[in-house]
């Protein structure tokens, strides 16, 4: 970690030793285009799917949280999309996505709807991207499950006790005293859209059409080991870095903070 | 049950349950079919005889010659049940390590005095945040100084540290649920802080417990990296790997690459069918919590 902190700084092609070049890299850096193209994707996709997938993550937790029969296979069902391997995930939506076969674009064809090209297509391919991730929220739906069974379950008594109803349930004991548990999974979902954005990108569209979907992580890959500019990567990284830092401290003050001070 | 004396009964509305069922079971089922779509795709497309074109459309359903023995066929081509047998070996012995330590860290990060709990709460947010990529180097030579390297002890590593940061952090915050004059009567009685964790806390922090063993379990179960970096002989690899190999060996043969596939999800399935139990309330499952019981005595 410290060494990437120090390449940062260097120019180093992996065979001769790194070369201290100060601050060149970030000023090589903020004149690419490829650069700035990569960060406003990377920017967008996690504006995207990190709001979106927690909303989907939490209303799936509520739906299924009660023992109900049958329960246990709708939360098998939710978490499969999670668990299905990269490679096969990515095979899923190529063929749903097709844009001549894909039964994605049948139905629309069918009800008269536009049938874009998706993947192939410059403007829908971003947000094709982004839809993908969205269903794989398996780990925020069980760690949303879990923490909602770590609710006192007197809250709830009492509240009915009050009289309150369903949604003011919600809005007053259950969203509060699951705050906490929110904030933990839009961090970890902030880190991971940024960072692991590399295999769907490179196994769909590589990149394309035309850097549609080129993200950071896969232009870090590429400058570090296709182009041999170790130091080049290791900038890129620290950069990243600070940004998620930033979104991580944006999301903290929005919450307001960890919780729990008050209680018990 | 004396609350239930406080308040009067409204007048029976007999359809009311009923509707409210027929409500939840056609939203979940709508659930179930968007989200089940990519496994059940997965598993038409292993059944699918190699060598057909892709499926057009929606004529997937059900493959018209059910090739089922290209489950077979990869169980042939590669020694796929031991890959497996490792897999079992190192995520069954990743769950209770990484829960063992992963709560004991949450344990004792909950009775911190706050200030030392928000540097740590930091602390463990920043170490979640270093690529792994970062760690590959490091840990391979200090691996190999521990002569572990070509071991499944080397995938076990990050065990150590709870597997994950975030899996501390979500026993730290079942623990800072559960009331502190539960701990305090514990003490009191002359328990130790492993009385308590062992006694009063993981008992009540089952469902934390069940999302984190299956977490552990499908993050050692599909872990690729590691197993390509530190392992070498083929008699060691794992599942994940197994499933890189069936791609590089054919590209194009998708159907054993689905079967593969398939074969790897089941697991992580069955487990999580096994653990979800605890994500019940715990009065609809039949147990009673004290949380409850603190209620109905007067």
């Amino acid at each position: 970690m410290a060494l990437s902190v120090g390449l940062a700084f260097t120019a180093y092609d992996g065979l001769s030793a790194p070369r201290w070049n100060g601050l060149d890299n970030f000023r090589e850096l903020s004149a690419d285009p490829l650069f700035r193209i990569a960060a406003v994707n990377s920017l967008v996709f996690v504006a995207l799917t990190v709001p979106s997938r927690l909303v989907i993550a939490l209303g799936l937790a509520l739906l299924l949280q009660r023992a109900r029969r049958g329960v246990g296979l709708y939360r098998v069902a939710v978490y499969v999309p999670t668990i299905v391997p990269g490679v096969a995930y990515a095979l899923v939506w190529l063929w749903i996505f097709n844009p001549r076969y894909g039964p994605l674009n049948l139905l629309l064809e069918r009800l008269g709807l536009p049938a874009p090209a998706w993947l192939i297509d410059h403007a829908t391919a971003l947000p094709a991207i982004a839809f993908i991730a969205l269903f794989q929220i398996g780990e925020g739906f069980l760690v949303l499950l879990a923490g909602l069974r770590e609710i006192p379950e007197n809250c709830y008594h009492a509240s009915a006790l009050d009289g309150a109803g369903r949604a003011a349930t919600l809005r007053h004991i259950t969203l509060p005293l699951l705050a906490p548990w929110l904030l933990l999974l839009t961090i970890r979902d902030i880190i991971v859209s940024a960072q692991n954005t590399f295999t769907p990108a490179l196994v769909m569209t590589g990149g394309g059409p035309y850097y549609a979907t080129l993200f950071i992580p896969l232009l870090m890959y590429e400058t570090a080991f296709d182009r041999f500019r170790f130091g080049l990567g290791a900038a890129m990284m620290l950069l990243v870095l600070g940004v998620v830092g930033a979104l991580i401290w944006l999301a903290y003050r929005a919450a307001g903070g960890f919780g729990y001070e008050d209680e018990v | 049950m004396r609350s239930r004396a406080l308040c009067p009964r409204r007048p029976p509305r007999p359809w009311r349950p009923l509707f409210n069922t027929l409500a939840f079971h056609t939203g979940a089922v709508g659930v179930t079919i968007v989200f089940a779509v990519p496994g059940l795709w997965a598993l038409t497309a292993s059944l699918r005889a190699p060598g057909l074109p892709p499926p057009v459309g929606v004529d997937w359903l059900l493959p018209s010659p059910l090739a089922w023995w290209n489950y077979l066929r990869i169980f042939e081509i590669l020694p796929l049940a031991r890959y497996l047998g490792n897999s079992f070996l190192v995520a069954g012995l990743a769950i209770p390590l990484t829960v063992l330590v992963a709560s004991w860290a949450g344990f004792a990060m909950a009775q911190l005095p706050p200030r030392q709990r928000h540097a740590l709460l930091a602390l463990a947010i920043v170490i979640r945040m270093i690529p792994l990529t970062a760690l590959w180097l490091t840990r391979f030579l200090v691996l190999k100084e521990l002569r572990l390297i070509d071991t499944l002890w080397a995938l076990l590593a990050p065990v150590w540290m709870g597997s994950s940061p975030f899996f501390v952090l979500i026993f730290y915050w079942a623990f800072r649920r559960q009331p502190a004059a539960l701990y305090e009567a514990a003490r009191l009685d002359g328990m130790g802080a492993l009385g308590i964790w062992a006694s009063i806390a993981m008992p009540l922090a089952r469902p934390a417990t069940a999302a984190v063993s299956l977490l552990t379990f499908a993050q050692y179960w599909s872990d690729f990296m590691n197993p390509l970096l530190y392992l070498k002989s083929d008699d060691r690899y794992t599942v994940a790997l197994g499933l890189r190999v069936l791609q590089q060996m054919d590209a194009t043969n998708w159907p054993l690459l689905m079967a593969g596939a398939v074969v790897m999800m089941l697991p992580v399935l069955l487990l999580l069918l096994l653990v979800q139990r605890a994500f019940s309330p715990a009065a609809e499952r039949g147990l009673s919590s004290p949380a409850q019981r603190g209620l109905g005595s007067p």
